[in-house]
């Protein structure tokens, strides 16, 4: 008895001890180098006060890096930026590729380590916005005298601006130009599929040439992101009108098989299913193997955006000139959607005020100011192949063709909206992406899968 | 003189057993109870502050269907793997303590896939069943090959039930082999004696005999399997469309990207709950074949 009392009062002490090791909240524990608690304390109240580190003193910034592909760019970035200014350490929080990357953000919260800087999804701006600092005109006035139109929007949360894209990106149905020259005898026009009609008469005639029609990447990430998604962004120009449909799924005042929209781009899922390059086993879900396929011409088309270059530029003897065509959900040409392609802000920077001093602050507003538009500190991203939305970009820069391609489409304004993006987590694209996965494979009907996707944003409320 | 013994005690009390204690503690006791509280709140990472919001996060995690429909298919995995694994270790282990040639490098290549980490072995396999098997069923035109098995949900979790056959076989034919190297040998030469021969020798004197060594092998299959997660995500990332995933990898759906830490907080208790009972009571069981020699 006595040696289980003296166990057991041994653990009641270590788990005190534990206790009281642990961080209050109220960021002492967690103090940044170089502040005083006061300070720290302080921070939130005293974000926008602009304050130059002083000479001699050194100010560290973290900056937490969802752009997994590309960690290797910033940290060459940010080694350039400390040589042009030596009082300022930008360190690299790496994630990798795919998953883990919320977790790590949410670990770093939850211990009173906050990054400095996030490249994180818009979405995930929202979710921490109440620990972000605003970019105003005063702090960082790069991002109102450069920022392309609707850049500061992008990143305007409740009136707030809390982000600022660095790239923008383009999807649709890209295609192969090569093999589809050879099909249709050179003289292949993208502006003639602007229907569904036409997007068949396509496809049949590609398939009939004994090339697959299309590639679709049976993930869920590109049925539930990107797919899907489109049904919500097509509702109307402004990014509120996705949005609003959105809620008007989840209080239950409409039913996606009720819009015409939806029902209209499960028609062309469906055609585009049936000529699947994947049909036998859709769900591979091999992006590499896919991309691949698509490069080497085996299908004509393959819905996916212009990442998909940062694979296909690694691989020989692949095709190099690729295009996009919409994704028509209707016979109406004049239909929103059908002669337009998807441009889509995939990434923010943020700054946190919640754990930074306000000199930490400032140096994190000045080095996004180089690195989003200096022409040094865009030269990085813009050898990564990036689009990037500022109008003090080099006009003389030769993207792949798959940016081209994207440009091709915003220069003319025939772009879709996609700022419904901003509320497409990760829990979004997994559950309704496998529900999209399911009907693509035949395991549900369309039936199911609009009950599916109700139920879902119903919970959701 | 007596007061000097106390003392003793609890000195060397202190050097051998606090710092185990302090680390058991540290790791294991801590965040556990830490846990526990967390199932009572509101607490989100995001905004860490969280308020006492009673048994909610257990009556959210007691009716959301999808996360016991995921538990069944839990206990299905972890049935057949179980059964499988204890048995293939069992007739690996027999043939190996038997009369054999290249038992050493029988028994190394055996145990070998147990030292390969889950993330690693899940992702050898998928290569194996997308890449491989697909092509020898296109080649030989063998139907079921043709397709991955990964992309269809009955064959996607038989593909786990395999891969976790293949991992765990190795380790618990080590514990079988030490169990039947320690049977008596007058045992079982008075068996031989009494003309008991081949599987009646089996059934009537090694296996009542290594009762002990099924409690292990059953205990350690049972509660890892139950706690699959590195196998899960890096073989089939719960596809195709979630239908194996396994409950471990929906409390972490539900926790860190669902945004509802609390309620898969309180999930991974009432799995907590599941396994204990389930390992426990196997354990107690079992304990009432065991004989002695």
């Amino acid at each position: 008895m006595k040696k289980v009392i003296l166990l057991v009062s041994a653990v009641v002490m270590m788990i005190v001890l534990l206790a009281a090791c642990s961080d209050d909240g109220n960021g002492e524990s967690v103090q940044q180098p170089g502040t005083t608690p006061q300070e720290a304390g302080n921070a939130e109240e005293t974000q926008d006060t602009a304050a130059q580190p002083q000479d001699g003193e050194t100010v560290t910034i973290t900056f937490f890096n969802t752009s997994a592909e590309i960690n290797d760019v910033f940290e060459e970035m940010f080694a350039r930026y400390n040589e042009l200014n030596p009082n300022v350490i930008v360190e690299l929080i790496p994630t990798g590729i795919g998953g883990g990357q919320q977790e790590q953000l949410q670990a770093l919260y939850a211990g009173g380590n906050a990054p400095t800087i996030l490249n994180v999804d818009p979405v995930n701006v929202i979710e921490y916005a109440v620990h972000l600092a605003e970019f105003t005109q005063e702090n960082s006035p790069w991002l109102w005298t450069y920022g392309a139109e609707g850049v500061v929007e992008a990143g305007t949360f409740d009136g707030r601006v809390l982000g600022a894209p660095w790239s923008v990106q383009g999807f649709g149905l890209l295609y192969n130009v090569r093999v589809v020259n050879e099909i249709f005898g050179g003289n292949f026009d993208r502006n003639t599929i602007n229907t569904q009609d036409a997007l068949r008469d396509f496809l049949e005639t590609v398939e009939a040439a004994g090339v697959a029609g299309t590639l679709l990447h049976g993930a869920n990430w590109s049925m539930g992101a990107h797919f899907l998604s489109l049904a919500y962004a097509l509702q109307g120009t402004a990014s509120s009108d996705g949005i609003n449909f959105l809620y008007s799924l989840m209080d239950g005042t409409q039913n996606i098989e009720d819009c015409p929209i939806w029902r209209g781009l499960m028609d062309t899922f469906r055609m585009l299913v049936e000529h699947n390059y994947n049909r036998n086993d859709p769900l591979v879900a091999n992006y590499d193997q896919d991309v691949l396929a698509f490069g080497e011409g085996r299908s004509a088309t393959m819905f996916m955006g212009d990442w998909a270059w940062s694979v296909m530029g690694g691989f020989q003897g692949v095709d190099q000139e690729y295009g996009f065509l919409p994704v028509p959900w209707s016979n109406n040409p004049n239909d929103y959607g059908n002669t337009q392609i998807v441009m889509v802000i995939p990434k923010l920077n943020a700054v946190d005020a919640s754990r930074s001093t306000p000199e930490q602050r400032q140096a994190a507003f000045d080095f996004l100011g180089w690195m989003h538009t200096d022409p040094e500190g865009q030269q990085f991203l813009l050898d990564a192949g990036f689009f990037m939305p500022f109008t003090n970009v080099r006009d003389d820069i030769e993207y792949n063709s798959m940016v081209q391609a994207t440009a091709w489409y915003a220069d003319q304004g025939r772009t879709i909206n996609f700022g419904v993006f901003d509320y497409i987590s990760a829990d979004v694209w997994i559950e309704t992406g496998n529900l999209m996965l399911q009907y693509m494979s035949g395991f549900i009907t369309r039936d199911q899968l609009a009950e599916g996707i109700n139920s879902y944003w119903r919970a959701q409320q | 003189m007596k007061e000097k013994v106390r003392l003793r005690d609890i000195g060397s009390f202190s050097v051998f057993v606090l710092p185990s204690l302090f680390v058991f503690s540290a790791v294991l006791l801590a965040p556990m109870l830490y846990g526990v509280y967390l199932t009572f709140t509101d607490y989100n990472p995001i905004h860490g502050a969280s308020n006492f919001v009673g048994f909610q996060n257990y009556r959210e995690a007691l009716t959301d269907t999808v996360f016991f429909r995921q538990l069944g298919i839990t206990i299905r995995y972890v049935i057949f793997s179980t059964i499988l694994s204890n048995l293939v270790a069992f007739i690996l282990a027999y043939l190996l303590t038997s009369k054999i040639r290249l038992k050493g490098l029988a028994r190394t290549g055996f145990f070998t896939p147990n030292l390969i980490g889950g993330i690693v072995l899940g992702f050898i396999w998928r290569l194996i069943f997308s890449n491989v098997l697909t092509v020898l069923g296109q080649q030989f035109d063998i139907g079921i090959l043709s397709t991955s098995f990964l992309t269809h949900p009955d064959r996607a979790i038989h593909a786990l039930i395999i891969v976790t056959v293949w991992q765990y076989a190795g380790y618990l034919m080590i514990i079988y082999m030490a169990g039947f190297m320690s049977i008596p040998k007058d045992v079982q030469e008075a068996a031989s004696i009494d003309r008991a021969t081949g599987l009646r020798k089996v059934f009537s004197i090694t296996i009542p005999l290594m009762v002990p060594s099924f409690i292990i092998c059953l205990f350690i299959t049972i509660s890892r399997t139950f706690m699959t997660y590195d196998l899960n995500l890096s073989l089939t990332g719960g596809d195709p469309f979630g239908s194996s995933r396994l409950a471990t990898m929906h409390i972490f759906q539900m926790a860190f990207q669902g945004g509802r830490f609390a309620v898969g907080q309180a999930q991974a208790m009432i799995l907590f709950v599941v396994v204990a009972v389930i390992a426990v009571s196997q354990v107690l069981l079992a304990k009432r074949f065991e004989v002695e020699s």
